[in-house]
């Protein structure tokens, strides 16, 4: 479904300008591997200030955008390296694959909405105006980190890991097993997290804190593809996929603030 | 009998024993401290025993001179699981290793208990810090370097490097020949007590420039008033 949409892209081209190698229209083009620019690079001037602007509501978003946000998450928490990290949605995949088709809201929807989205669901809070400076920010950052990545191709790493569908049931009870031997040293065998000296250190994983019901990673399969590349911190990918569909299915049976949408 | 009725009265003793034991901890705690004092300064008494305070100072300052760990102020359970580590063998420290063989399981405990109980200010480093080093190792620690695989130090040691407790050690402030020689150890499998290996993995990443400059870079920074708090002071703050 992912790739469907940029492919279409690229095979509507294809029948619009012959010149196209025809190739291209056959053959799904392969992945790209895209390095977004360094930060060194951001200009200097009004567009640079908006960018670094959204780098700094990205990183604290609490600090930076505190009205909209309701939990202790950043957008870093699931955006790893500041929102660069292949299978971790980065922001330069984002750029590229909107305006697009939403399940979610049976919508076609821009990256201003979808951003709104996440301050909703996954930052538990609601969503800061879309010709407000908090999401035109976030947009600039999103924009300047996808500079060069080609459009209509597809890149390796973009949104979150789709987990290679299983037979097995996701177990909450081995899952339970793992997340004491993997992910309780820094989430806490309670799951909310720790903190340093009044400052938040690591995210909560469930409860009042944490990502509400209707977000993303409440959904198991989305929670277990993040988890498999991206957690134990810097230990990505050595999970088994069975561990990674457990320990989710175990994180997504705890508490956390209900869906705001079933709220009346 | 009333069967319930002797039941009761089996529960009542060890209730007493519970009551007279939650106003032990206190004292218990200063009795502890004390204990670990002792053992800082003197040694715990057995023949061949040293004493803490000859690498470590009494106060916990460490000496940079010989890359000795300041320990001030860090967690008294990380203290205890580092020494136990050596004496397991998982840390390879020799000179720790042949001090702390002799020591109990509760002296053990007894000057973790000191050393986190007690603050001192940071001791003069080795040499001046290299301006160029601790740029390069400021970006390491604030932002890491994810193409190897390396996230930002403070994830996990905290805002500035102040720790996390129980389990994540402070490291601003620390001498700079210490954190070099702990990131080679790590890098080269000398020091494996790490949980999940996860500073194995992250030193064997990093260039030994790479580990030279965030060594240099913590180390030119204030230590914290103690594990996990903030630092008041105005050059304490480092935000990414
Ligand atoms: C609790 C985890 C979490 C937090 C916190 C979070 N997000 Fe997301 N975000 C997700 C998930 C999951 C997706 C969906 C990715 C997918 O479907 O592949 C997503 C998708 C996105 C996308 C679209 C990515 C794409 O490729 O389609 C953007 C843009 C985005 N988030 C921005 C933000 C911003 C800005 C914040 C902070 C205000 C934020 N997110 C906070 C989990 C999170
Ligand atoms: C070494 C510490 C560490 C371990 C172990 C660890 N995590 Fe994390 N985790 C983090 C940090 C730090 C972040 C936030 C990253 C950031 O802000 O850049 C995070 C973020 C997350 C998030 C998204 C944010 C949130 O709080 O919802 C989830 C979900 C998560 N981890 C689940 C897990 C699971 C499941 C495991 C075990 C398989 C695990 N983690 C193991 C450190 C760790």
């Amino acid at each position: 479904m992912r790739h469907f949409l940029p492919l279409a892209l690229v095979c509507l081209l294809g029948s619009l300008l012959p010149m196209a190698p025809i190739a291209a229209a056959q053959e799904p083009p392969s992945p790209v591997v895209f390095t977004p620019r360094p930060d060194s690079e951001i200009p200097a001037g009004p567009f640079g200030d908006l960018v670094r602007k959204g780098e700094k509501i990205f990183t604290q978003t609490g600090k930076y955008a505190g009205k909209y946000v309701g939990n202790d998450l950043t957008c870093e928490s699931c955006h790893l390296d500041r929102g660069r990290k292949p299978y971790a949605a980065p922001l330069w995949g984002a750029y590229v694959s909107y305006p697009r088709f939403r399940t979610k809201n049976m919508k076609v929807s821009r990256l201003g909405e979808r951003i709104q989205g996440c301050f909703r669901f996954s930052m538990n809070g609601v969503a800061p105006p879309l010709a407000g400076d908090t999401i035109r920010s976030i947009v600039a950052y999103s924009f300047w980190m996808s500079k060069g990545a080609p459009v209509g191709t597809p890149l390796v790493g973009t949104g979150m890991y789709h987990m290679p569908p299983t037979s097995h049931k996701p177990d909450p009870f081995n899952g339970k097993k793992v997340y004491k031997a993997r992910c309780a040293l820094c989430h806490g065998a309670d799951g909310l997290g720790a903190s340093s000296g009044g400052d938040v250190a690591f995210p909560p994983v469930w409860g009042p804190r944490s990502y509400n019901a209707g977000a993303g990673l409440a959904k198991v399969g989305k929670l277990a593809g993040f988890i498999k590349m991206n957690m134990p911190l810097s230990k990505g990918d050595t999970l088994s996929d069975r561990d990674a569909w457990d320990v989710a299915a175990y994180v997504d049976s705890q508490p956390r603030p209900a869906d705001p949408r079933k709220k009346s | 009998m009333n069967p319930s009725r002797c039941f009761i009265r089996y529960l009542t003793l060890p209730a007493m024993f519970l009551l007279m034991l939650s106003s032990l901890p206190a004292a218990q705690a200063g009795d502890l401290i004390e204990k670990g004092k002792t053992i800082a300064r003197e040694g715990n008494g057995l023949p061949g025993s040293t004493a803490c305070m000859e690498c470590h100072r009494f106060h916990g300052g460490g000496m940079p001179s010989i890359a000795s760990p300041r320990i001030a102020g860090q967690p008294q359970k990380y203290i205890e699981h580092e020494i136990l580590g050596v004496k397991a063998g998982t840390r390879f420290a020799p000179v720790m290793a042949g001090v702390v063989n002799n020591l109990s399981r509760s002296d053990i405990r007894a000057v973790a208990a000191w050393y986190a109980s007690v603050r001192t200010p940071k001791l003069r480093d080795v040499s001046p810090y290299d301006p160029k080093l601790v740029a390069l190792g400021k970006r390491i620690a604030l932002k890491g370097e994810w193409k190897k695989n390396v996230p930002a130090c403070v994830l996990c040691h905290g805002p500035e490097g102040r720790g996390i407790p129980p389990h994540f050690p402070y490291i601003k402030g620390q001498n700079k020949g210490y954190l070099l020689q702990q990131l080679m150890s790590f890098a080269f499998l000398k020091r494996a007590d790490d949980p999940q290996g996860l500073m194995r993995g992250i030193a064997r990443r990093l260039s030994l420039q790479e580990r030279k400059a965030v060594a240099e870079y913590f180390a030119s920074l204030t230590p914290p008033p103690a594990d996990g708090q903030p630092d008041t002071s105005p050059s304490g703050k480092e935000t990414r």
